[in-house]
């Protein structure tokens, strides 16, 4: 069986953003990297699917600069067995199709039965790359995952959706899967994990070599919100409270007559 | 020179802290309260992870990896629980390491495997109730009786005693000698007739590490649990402190960075006159000064770690590094507990266990007193 879990080198959320000097992405400079948090789940998911069938080979797969690479080591001590490095330097610059097509070329001939990604990343948030990935492939995508089990060439995967319900789809392989955080508990890399993790293969490969599309939609412009006016804190009991907010949506809103 | 951690170490850095702040730092504050040590948290999970033989050989269950990684792993778990720190770092350089450098190969295999694998817990004995700093004042002692050694005497202070399964205890055997000659190092294991524990200590600070007496009365160990040859126990005692050094400095190191990280966290938060206290230059000044010396004690840390590693001659690196990091974690949580002022005092915060934890790596260990000794004598020879 082959797997293939894709992943992404995102900042901590925790950092202090700037905007970057084309105004079109945040600055890259004095940040902490991290993988993706959504792909976590996805490398445990793959990890425990290749530990569950005897014979299964799994690969992670990352975009980006040479940096990303210390977080493909994370998935490697986590069980991945190889990784594929797909060096871009300017990944910022690069839309959805374009992420998912190279992947999609990378995927075309290796025959994976399962393929794991993020529901989104953490930083551009589109949540397209997984479900143009299987478009491209023609196989089928299950997204936003929060249960999945595999049998026979078949899964079983609960979706996540509005309202805390859930919704059970069931397709055979060769399928995809995009990751809600919750899906599973990712494991602490062991330390005997994380000193094998250098001796397993990493190749890279351009992103020229697998990129065969144009780009159809690129990013105009990043900002910060603009700060508005404070809101108004309403004290009292519900009865009066609601009085008076009916009267503020009638004078200061155009909401009610 | 290259500063840089290496991808392995930064990964080690990561999966260390992610557990200590998951796992291992909720119960800290009871667990100390309680002078709680909870074994499965505490050391099992360490083992799992495969941190309880961080340096040693595959072949022995270790995994390998060098001292400055160790000195990670020992530096995120004090972070937020000092006592984790040294339950691992007493483990691993009091007891596994002295057993991996003068253990036969029949010794390695059947005492350093479970340590390294995380299935036995180690502890180390050589401190008396009238031999501290003055390790050579051993009363302890071993006769020979046929194929036996027979031990009477008590230990006290020993980390992870009651708990552990293996020990590496120093006794005299051979009463002629003077001082700091006729000592020997020898592997007792819990449960060997003869071998009980005393006192349990009530502490300022690592209440959730124990600290036991150890009580041998006619205890028999075979002639094959002497570690090392007769007569060379302060040798053993001794190259086994200068590696337990780094383990300590690593654990004040990262107590100071617990405590540097309340205190900026809190500074940036508490307000007074219209501000936070963070842009009040004096306050500033008081943080620029703690986030100094921690940084000169990590790297005074890494110094000692890298010679270990490299098989350079580290003691008087490891006796800095040991003086410094201790020190500056003294410092550092004390003037934590008065940036954090009034609530800083109080037990709802961490500073005031982290200052009381911070102490004792001034004293075990080898005192602050015994570190500069060891330089001194070192440059002045």
């Amino acid at each position: 069986m082959k797997i293939l879990v894709c992943i992404k080198q995102v900042p901590d959320m925790e950092s202090k953003f700037k905007i970057d000097s084309a105004g079109t992405w945040y600055d890259h400079a004095d940040l902490a990297w991290r993988m993706n948090e959504y792909d976590e789940y996805g490398v445990e998911q793959a990890v425990q699917v290749k530990e569950q069938v005897a014979d299964a080979d799994l690969t992670v797969l990352c975009i980006g600069s040479e940096k990303v690479k210390e977080t493909m080591k994370k998935a490697l001590a986590m069980g991945c067995d190889r990784g594929v490095h797909v060096a871009e330097d300017n990944l910022s610059s690069r839309e959805p199709y374009e992420i998912a097509a190279i992947i999609a070329e990378f995927a075309s001939d290796k025959g994976f039965d399962l393929i794991f990604t993020g529901m989104q990343s953490q930083d551009r948030g589109s949540a397209q790359v997984g479900v143009l990935v299987a478009e491209i492939l023609s196989i089928p995508s299950v997204t936003t995952i929060v249960d999945f089990d595999y049998a026979d060439g078949a899964v079983n995967a609960k979706r996540e959706l509005e309202g805390g319900i859930r919704s059970l789809v069931s397709v055979k392989t060769p399928a995809l899967f995009t990751c809600q955080l919750g899906l599973n508990t990712p494991r602490y890399p062991t330390l005997p994990n994380i000193m094998k993790a250098k001796r397993k293969e990493l190749i890279s490969i351009p992103s020229e070599d697998l990129l065969k599309i144009e780009p159809r939609q690129q990013t105009e412009k990043i900002y910060f919100p603009e700060k508005k006016g404070g809101g108004l804190v309403l004290e009292g009991d519900a009865s009066d409270l609601a009085d008076k907010v009916i009267q503020i949506l009638k004078e200061k809103t155009g909401v009610l007559a | 020179m290259n500063f840089e951690l290496n991808e392995e170490q930064s990964l080690i850095r990561e999966m260390v802290r992610n557990f200590a702040e998951t796992e291992i730092a909720p119960s800290a504050r009871e667990r100390d309260e309680e002078e709680r040590f909870d074994r499965t948290l505490m050391f099992d999970k360490l083992g799992e992870l495969g941190l309880t033989g961080i340096v040693f050989p595959e072949k022995y269950g270790g995994a390998e990896a060098d001292y400055i990684s160790y000195a990670i792993a020992v530096e995120e778990l004090s972070r937020v629980c000092a006592s984790t720190g040294v339950t691992l770092s007493a483990h691993l350089s009091l007891c596994a390491n002295p057993i991996y450098l003068f253990g036969t190969e029949d010794q390695r295999q059947q005492f350093l495997t479970p340590l390294a694998q995380g299935k036995k817990l180690g502890a180390f004995g050589l401190t008396e109730p009238s031999a501290g700093s003055d390790a050579g004042g051993t009363k302890t002692t071993a006769v020979k009786d046929g194929d036996a050694w027979v031990l009477n005497g008590t230990k006290i202070f020993i980390t992870n005693a009651g708990d552990a399964e293996t020990y590496v205890i120093l006794a005299r055997t051979d009463k002629e000698a003077q001082k700091h000659h006729g000592i020997s190092a020898f592997i007792v294991e819990k449960g060997t007739p003869g071998f009980s524990f005393g006192k349990k200590e009530q502490k300022l600070g690592i209440r959730s590490s124990p600290t036991v007496e150890l009580v041998f009365e006619n205890c028999r160990i075979p002639t094959t649990n002497m570690l090392g040859e007769e007569g060379s126990g302060f040798k053993v005692a001794m190259k086994t402190l200068d590696g337990g050094r780094i383990g300590i400095a690593s654990q004040a190191l990262g107590i100071a960075q617990g405590a540097l990280d309340e205190a900026v966290a809190y500074a940036k938060e508490r307000k007074q006159f219209n501000t936070p206290i963070a842009n009040f230059q004096g306050v500033q000044f008081q943080l620029a000064d703690m986030a100094t010396q921690v940084e000169a004690s990590r790297l005074m840390v890494y110094l000692a770690a890298y010679k270990a590693s490299a098989g350079l001659s580290y003691s008087q690196s490891s006796a800095m590094a040991k003086l410094m990091a201790s020190e500056t974690a003294m410092k550092v949580t004390t003037q934590a507990v008065q940036i954090l002022g009034g609530y800083g005092y109080t037990r709802d915060f961490p500073v005031e266990r982290m200052m009381r934890d911070a102490k004792i790596t001034e004293i075990y260990e080898g005192t602050s007193e015994i570190q500069r000794l060891v330089i001194g004598s070192a440059l002045t020879r």
